[in-house]
Order: structure tokens, then C-alpha cells, then sequence
């Protein structure tokens, strides 16, 4: 006896049904294999991304470089005028434009990245990339659309009033890397690569934070010429950006947005107590899925 | 011999070093723009020796000042963004021009022919190319130049 397929509601995920091609972007910005690491850098700070597409005679990607990548030059001490082939992955990891971002968003966790390329009509050719702020926004404003919002049912008429409810510290991540200002550039790098983060936190003589190195500080000391002996409290963004942990999620967001940084750090009773760690993406994650029917598909790092 | 790049480009130009901020480069746009009775979109980079590293636009300017996590705050409509683009131009205004400009510039002699130079400006969309002799800048050619130059012949 034949049975009719079942009508299966495999899970209830607001990703179900989404395609990459939906929440990719066009690449602003690539490289020819025959660019220098110089050229990279400069790329990096202009167009403040985080990776570069490198391609090659007929624009085929052939590989990527990462700010990472390009810290580890520095480490290594290349000198700028190396090719970026040296130092790029290759190759890049691809997904296509109508795969599902459910299955978008598996590959970046089992592969450990933080972006993909997007495969166009020429298989060799990458014409979008597909990164998780990329499926942030998205996931923003479905939610805000969706008839199962809270906001929709509970009639309430602001989305601040909603998004008030989140605390910084219900976000944050307590993990922190520190150093003191006289680490070096190298021991900072080492630490950065080791715990994979963006940033760590500076702390002066009298132990209180005193500054910021980030990637993209390290990637600035390294085009400038400074040595990797050099003391972090040479290179350090001051003062420390930073936000109370009690402080309303929303306001961080926005604060975070209007100083183009994509972390704060978090205090506790006073700015000299961090506590922890807050970026962009942890937030933004959070606002995007505050809904019952989004709350299943939360992006896990 | 025919006309060439020697007949149409400007001797009189103005340069930037690639330790030029941000800041002092507007205010350096804004001045040769006045000096020279047209407006000025961008100025090459050079040592101090008058080598060409590169070239650095207003387009460049506006590449750097546009906010990191734009793609997200368009999303977030429900955020108040007034006063944002003065922080922009705040972060912008410290970067050395040479973090920004353009490295890979084509470059003309001064005996380049001036068909060639209108062939490269219409393919490579070049509306200003540097003139070099030896390495050294010698003058630039403008759109504007070329192009009255040939219409009003």
C-alpha cells in the first residue's frame, strides 16, 4: 500500500526557506595574485574589510587573505613588497547563490570561517561573499516583518521598547585577553592568533586599561614600519571604548556603529573594571533573533 | 612627430606626501582648487623627491569615510544616526593619504600621442594621468585639456 509523502515541519527556523542569494553582497574589493602585501594592507584600512579576494589573469578566485594573514606576515617579518600569493588560502570556500543559508551558515561553523564566496554563472569566478553581519541584517528585518514578532502581537508601539528589555550583560563575552603596555607586538600577536580574537585589551603600569591592539592597529604598525619588538603602547587605540555592563543593548549597538568598531569592552561599577568583551555581532545576533520564531535559528559561532 | 602629451599636459601642479592626513589633503584640494580656478578631485603622491608612489582622489577620501558596519545600520532603522557623519570624518581625518591613495597608476610621457592618451582616458575611465620623465612628475594631463584642446582645434 503506497502512502502520500507526509507534510513534514522539519524544524521552525526562520532561515527555512532563505537563500544565499537573498543576504549576499557584491565584492567591493580584490587583488591580483601579482599584488604586494603592501597593497593588501592598504586595501584592508581603506576599505575596512577583513579580507581580500585574491584572483587571478581572467579574475578566477584563487585564493583569500585575511587581515589574520596579513598580521602573520608581519610576525614573520615579510618584507611589504611580498606577493600576496605567498600568503594567501587557497582556495577560497564557495557556496552558491541559491543554496540555502541554513546550509551557508553550517559550512562557515565546520570550516571554522567567518565568510564565503559566491559562486556565479563562471564556477572559477566568485561574484558575492556571504559573511555573518551579512546574515545579521537579514535576519534583522525579518524579523522585524514577521507576523509572529512579538512586537505585532504585543501591540507595543516602539521597537526600542522591545529591544530596552537587553542588557549588555546578557551579550557580552567574559573571555579577555590582556597585555601590559610593554608587551611586545609579537607576544600580542601570538595571543591574538592563539585565542582567535580580534582584539586585546592594553593595561599600563598602574594595571589600569590604558588602550586597545587590534588587527587592524597591528596591519596599520606593520605598513608604517614599526618593528615587532616594538611595545603594544606604541600602536594602542586610547582610550578604551568602552560601554557599562547595565547599559541598554541598544544603546551599545548604537554607539558601536557611530565609533566604526565592531567591540566594546565591558565594565563593571566603573571604567577601569572590565569585565568583558562585547561585539558587534554577538549584539546584533541577539536583536535579530528576539522573537519565539527566530530564536532557533540564532547564528552559533 | 604629432601632437603629444607635452602639448596638452599642465606643468603647473600641486603634490601631495603620502604623510599628508586626510585633513591637510582637503584643505590642500580646496587651496590648489583656488589657485588654479578649477575644482581639484585629486592630487598624486610623491616622495620628496618628486617620485610618483600613487594618486589619491576624493573617491578615495569617501571610500575610507564610509562607516564599516553600513550594511547593518541600514537594516536598523529603529537607530538614530544623526551626527554620524561627523564621526565619520572625526576616524577619517588622522590616516595618512598614503593608507589610501592609489598605487597602480597609469602614467603618461611626454611623448605619448594624444590619440593614445584620449584611447586610454575613454578605456581606463581617466579623467587626470600623470606625465613622468625619468620617474620624476613633469606635469599631468586633464580631461578638460584633451578634450578642448581637440574640439576647439
Amino acid at each position: 500500500m503506497a502512502h502520500a509523502p507526509m507534510s513534514v515541519k522539519d524544524r521552525k527556523n526562520v532561515l527555512s526557506g532563505l537563500k544565499v542569494r537573498e543576504a549576499m553582497r557584491r565584492i567591493a574589493v580584490h587583488l591580483p595574485e601579482s599584488a604586494s602585501v603592501d597593497e593588501a594592507t592598504r586595501c584592508a584600512i581603506k576599505f575596512k574589510v577583513s579580507a581580500i579576494l585574491i584572483t587571478g589573469r581572467e579574475y578566477q578566485a584563487l585564493g583569500v587573505v585575511s587581515k589574520t594573514d596579513l598580521m602573520c606576515a608581519y610576525y614573520a617579518g615579510l618584507p611589504l613588497e611580498t606577493p600576496v600569493s605567498t600568503i594567501m588560502r587557497s582556495p577560497p570556500l564557495f557556496c552558491g547563490m541559491d543554496d540555502s543559508l541554513d546550509a551557508a551558515l553550517d559550512t562557515m561553523r565546520s570550516k571554522g570561517v567567518h565568510r564565503l564566496y559566491v559562486r556565479g554563472d563562471d564556477p572559477d569566478q566568485a561574484i558575492g561573499i556571504l559573511a555573518y553581519p551579512d546574515i545579521v541584517g537579514l535576519l534583522y528585518r525579518y524579523c522585524h516583518k514577521c507576523e509572529h514578532n512579538t512586537l505585532r502581537t504585543r501591540k507595543v508601539p516602539s521597537i526600542f521598547n522591545f529591544s530596552d528589555t537587553f542588557k549588555v550583560r546578557d551579550v557580552m563575552n567574559p573571555s579577555l585577553l590582556v597585555f601590559r603596555e610593554e608587551a611586545i607586538l609579537s607576544s600580542v600577536m601570538e595571543g591574538l592568533s592563539a585565542h582567535r580574537i580580534g582584539a586585546v585589551l592594553i593595561r599600563g603600569r598602574n594595571n589600569l586599561p590604558s588602550g586597545v591592539v587590534s588587527k587592524t592597529d597591528l596591519i596599520m604598525a606593520y605598513r608604517h614600519g614599526i618593528r615587532p619588538t616594538a611595545e603594544a603602547a606604541t600602536i594602542m587605540s586610547s582610550p578604551v571604548r568602552s560601554c557599562d555592563h547595565n547599559e541598554q543593548l541598544v544603546s551599545a549597538i548604537q554607539k558601536m556603529i557611530f565609533s566604526d568598531v565592531h567591540r566594546f569592552f565591558v565594565y563593571r561599577d566603573n571604567p577601569d573594571n572590565i569585565v568583558g568583551v562585547l561585539t558587534l555581532t554577538d549584539a546584533a545576533r541577539v536583536r535579530s533573533g528576539s522573537c519565539r520564531a527566530c530564536v532557533s535559528s540564532r547564528i552559533r559561532l | 612627430m604629432g601632437l603629444t602629451a607635452r602639448d596638452v599636459m599642465d606643468t603647473r601642479f600641486f603634490t601631495l606626501l603620502p604623510e599628508t592626513t586626510v585633513a591637510e589633503a582637503v584643505k590642500a584640494f580646496r587651496r590648489a582648487g583656488e589657485e588654479l580656478n578649477r575644482r581639484v578631485f585629486g592630487m598624486m603622491v610623491t616622495s620628496p623627491d618628486g617620485e610618483l608612489l600613487g594618486m589619491v582622489s576624493m573617491y578615495d577620501i569617501l571610500i575610507l569615510m564610509r562607516p564599516k558596519h553600513i550594511h547593518i545600520w541600514g537594516e536598523m532603522h529603529d537607530i538614530d544616526v544623526s551626527g554620524f557623519m561627523d564621526e565619520c570624518y572625526l576616524r577619517a581625518k588622522s590616516i595618512p593619504v598614503g593608507d589610501l591613495m592609489t598605487t597602480d597608476v597609469i602614467t603618461l610621457t611626454p611623448d605619448t600621442h594624444l590619440l593614445q592618451i584620449v584611447d586610454i582616458m575613454v578605456r581606463k575611465h581617466l579623467r587626470r594621468i600623470p606625465v613622468l620623465d625619468g620617474g620624476k612628475v613633469i606635469g599631468i594631463v586633464h580631461i578638460s585639456s584633451v578634450f578642448f584642446f581637440l574640439m576647439e582645434r
